[in-house]
């Protein structure tokens, strides 16, 4: 047994969708009878695991059903993983050890190859997937406004509002008009911050969470606060234009429908009438932390790979992807926490006092979320990865519908 | 072409790639290349290249790598450079000391993209000894604030786990290196140029390069001044504790470059002298010894042409006169003595620049009145009117009439 033909046999084995083990294949001693090419170096054992890791993804079942798995998998063995990490293990061989040439990155069974590594490579794959087909532009506009339906403007949490907004135009009710009724969405400062960083990312700004954090900590410090979530100034600057008494807050609402019957409420907006109109895709989606950071790694890597407007396409194709209804919520790191708690106090206290209309509890947007992940978890990471990597395939090599 | 170092004959289209390794010499090099572009073009011999940093964008292409926000000028920059190798029917000399990280898969692509022709792959070396303070000081000006036995602990870890030691071994593995760039070359092919050890004549290297490039060193004598400046031991430091200072948020990667990196490490620091050099302690010392003994044995085996001496690779068995000097416990009167130079340093480019701005200013402040008065008064009667439609609705209304009559299809914002 050689290792250069246990390499072929299990690198065949896995592009056509085996899921054994490097050491299970080892030990059984399947290779007696293959034929290595020549010139064929065997790819890295990160290469190798990403692909038996993905054949047991349920999204990979209309590739194998289809008989084009190996061709993801080519894909994958085919390319380095992109950016700084470690350098390409070779695959461990068992006792008696064949001496190595003493110099390279040492052996690693693919099992024990680390997670963050897997994530690595799964992003070079989701990027060239992405540069092979970035998506369709985004269709800008929302729905034109009816006549003489009643103006109304929405701001604040940008992913939140977003969604507010679309839902109502979903609806028949289409912001715009003047002079509008104003209705500002605040959500938990912590909750907001990590909107405003979910769509920084979505904008194709690689920024990492703790990163973002650490910028607006100094920008706090000289009282300013990310603009879209700067709920005093929003207020205060509507209030300028319209009046305080046309300005209302809703603050916190526990889920996207109560926010839209909230301001719906608030508005005075009839009940929908007719069909539902459509609308294009949101323009920031309702990403988990690990959502929004596989997009940035991604996003970072098209950096290097495409140029606008395919990368900001290409960008919004895999939000839509990583997209989840109820996303996990993120709270910020205990050493941010002491100018986020001050910041939440002090907005509180400017809308409390602003004259507005306030629907729901202005307390709650000084309570921080404790006992919740403060940054992206590596294992949801590759999950993400993997199922990333599966669903585009199959929408590029099988023609599978791509979800709305 | 024919090269006087080597006595290789080279015919028909040849690319010269030189990969690396950083800290030998590589700017100085690439330098040179660059300012003598139009001549090497006369005489055959192009180095393809618009702006200095083309190669190091083609190699952050190549390797998809993101550097900071850099690599979004870097999209299709390997492609448009291995098109320029193709379109020359000389000599092509392609440099970046990064690309010694290329993987397998990504040399394979360069090699490719080069279409047929005679391919010679060229690695620069130091010894270790040299090489591993160079490269923590690297690290040092590229925003790492991670202590010096740290780091040392961190690349002597036969696990080389971690992304710091995986890219100094990428770089700086000479026998992986040539393995991963020269494996499919005739190792004639494979040009391996060593930098002399301290004291010898201060253009052998440059000769070296020269030889193996096939340039004339003396038609193209030197006049450059670019280098990648060193540091001495307590302005590593200073560098390093600043970094502690200004990564969280303070400086963003633009402003580092050019007021740490630029400003304060290669235009203020790195001309102080009488600091005592980085070095490595003994005891890497003799590790990288042994070390550098089994490469030099793998190198001697496999036919490569040395341009120098593989003894250049060994490690002087003891360092310099003044011994090792800690930089994780400098001496603080030198380091305080350090940060007064950065600080006068500082002080006279905000000067500049505060004069830069009053200078602006004015130059707005009148722009701003004929701006004023250039306007007619139609215009100020319609910004007017935009204004009180933001606060009465007949007036917004009317508005709306008179820009669907117009068909403007935007909106105030």
């Amino acid at each position: 047994m050689s290792l250069d033909r246990a390499a072929w046999s299990w690198t065949e084995h896995l592009r056509h969708g085996g899921t054994t083990t490097w050491a299970a294949w080892v030990a059984a001693a399947r290779d007696r009878d293959v034929a290595v090419p020549a010139g064929w170096h065997p790819p890295g054992a990160a290469q190798l695991e990403l692909v038996r890791r993905l054949a047991d993804r349920p999204a990979a079942r209309p590739l194998l059903a289809a008989g084009t798995f190996h061709r993801l998998a080519d894909l994958v063995l085919q390319r380095s993983a992109p950016g700084r990490g470690m350098a390409p293990a070779p695959l461990a061989w068992p006792a008696p050890a064949t001496l190595g040439p003493g110099f390279g990155a040492p052996p690693a069974d693919p099992v024990d190859v680390p997670r963050a590594e897997l994530v690595r490579v799964g992003v070079g794959v989701l990027a060239e997937l992405l540069v092979r087909s970035p998506g369709a532009p985004a269709a800008a506009r929302l729905p034109r406004r009816r006549p003489l339906s009643r103006p109304f403007q929405l701001c604040g949490a940008p992913v939140t509002t977003d969604a507010v907004r679309r839902s109502l135009a979903v609806a028949g009710q289409v912001a715009g008009g003047r002079p509008p009724q104003v209705v500002l969405l605040a959500e938990p400062l912590d909750e907001a911050l990590a909107q405003v960083w979910s769509a920084r990312v979505q904008d194709g700004v690689p920024v990492r969470w703790r990163g973002f954090l650490d910028r607006w900590a100094r920008r706090a410090a000289r009282g300013e606060l990310p603009p879209s979530v700067d709920y005093p100034a929003l207020a205060a600057l509507w209030a300028a234009q319209v009046g305080p008494e046309r300005v209302h807050v809703v603050a916190a609402p526990p889920d996207l429908a109560t926010a839209v019957s909230t301001v719906a409420t608030a508005l005075g907006l009839p009940p929908a009438r007719g069909r539902r109109r459509r609308c294009p895709a949101p323009q920031w989606q309702p990403l988990s932390a690990e959502g929004v950071d596989v997009l940035r790694r991604v996003g970072a890597v098209l950096g290097v790979r495409v140029a606008e407007p395919e990368h900001r396409r290409a960008v919004r194709r895999l939000a839509g992807l990583l997209a989840q209804q109820r996303p996990r919520r993120l709270a910020v790191p205990e050493e941010h926490r002491p100018w986020v708690a001050r910041c939440a106090a002090e907005v509180a206290a400017a809308l409390r006092e602003g004259g507005y209309a306030v629907h729901g509890d202005l307390e709650r947007l000084a309570q921080l979320r404790a006992g919740v992940p403060t940054g992206p978890r590596a294992g949801a990471e590759l999950g993400l990865v993997l199922d990333g990597c599966a669903r585009l395939a199959a929408q590029e090599l099988v023609g599978e519908a791509e979800p709305r | 072409m024919s090269d006087a170092g080597t006595g290789r004959t080279v015919t028909g289209r040849t690319v010269l790639v030189h990969v690396g390794a950083p800290k030998t010499g590589t700017s100085f090099v690439q330098d040179v290349l660059w300012l003598n572009r139009e001549t090497l073009a006369e005489q055959g011999v192009l180095y393809p290249a618009d702006r200095f940093d083309e190669h190091f964008l083609a190699a952050l292409d190549l390797m998809d790598l993101p550097w900071g926000g850099l690599e979004r000028q870097a999209v299709g920059a390997w492609d448009r450079l291995a098109e320029r190798v193709r379109g020359w029917t000389g000599t092509v000399i392609v440099s970046h000391e990064i690309l010694a990280i290329a993987s397998r898969q990504q040399v394979r692509r360069a090699l490719d993209s080069f279409g047929e022709c005679e391919v010679h792959v060229v690695l620069s070396a130091r010894d270790l000894a040299r090489q591993i303070p160079a490269e923590w000081q690297e690290n040092v000006k590229h925003r790492r604030t991670l202590g010096y036995r740290r780091f040392l602990d961190s690349i002597t870890d036969p696990a080389r786990t971690g992304e710091l030691a995986s890219w100094f071994w990428g770089v700086q593995e000479v026998p992986d290196i040539l393995d991963r760039w020269g494996g499919r070359l005739p190792p004639g092919h494979v040009h391996l140029v060593t930098v002399p050890k301290p004291g010898a004549p201060r253009d052998l290297l440059w000769r070296r390069f020269a030889s193996v490039l096939g340039l004339d060193p003396d038609a193209l004598a030197p006049e450059t001044d670019r280098s990648n400046p060193s540091l001495g031991v307590p302005e590593t430091a200073l560098v390093r504790r600043l970094n502690q200072r200004v990564n969280h948020g303070v400086l963003v990667g633009d402003d580092y470059r050019l007021f740490v990196r630029e400003l304060l490490a290669h235009r203020t620091l790195s001309r102080r002298v009488g600091s005592p050099r980085l070095e490595v302690p003994p005891d890497v010392r003799r590790w990288a010894g042994d070390l550098s003994d089994s490469w030099i044995g793998t190198l001697a085996t496999r036919g490569y042409d040395v341009v120098g001496t593989l003894e250049d690779l060994r490690p002087d068995p003891v360092g310099g006169a003044e011994g090792f000097t800690d930089p994780d416990r400098p001496d603080e009167a030198a380091v305080a003595d350090a940060a007064t130079d950065a600080l006068v340093a500082l002080l006279e480019e905000v000067t500049r620049l505060h004069e830069s701005q009053r200078r602006l200013e004015v130059e707005v402040e009148s722009l701003h009145v004929e701006l004023e008065r250039s306007r007619s008064l139609w215009f100020r009667f319609k910004r007017r009117v935009v204004l009180v439609a933001g606060e009465h609705r007949t007036v917004a209304l009317a508005l709306g009439v008179y820009r669907s009559l117009r068909g403007r299809s935007s909106r105030s914002a």
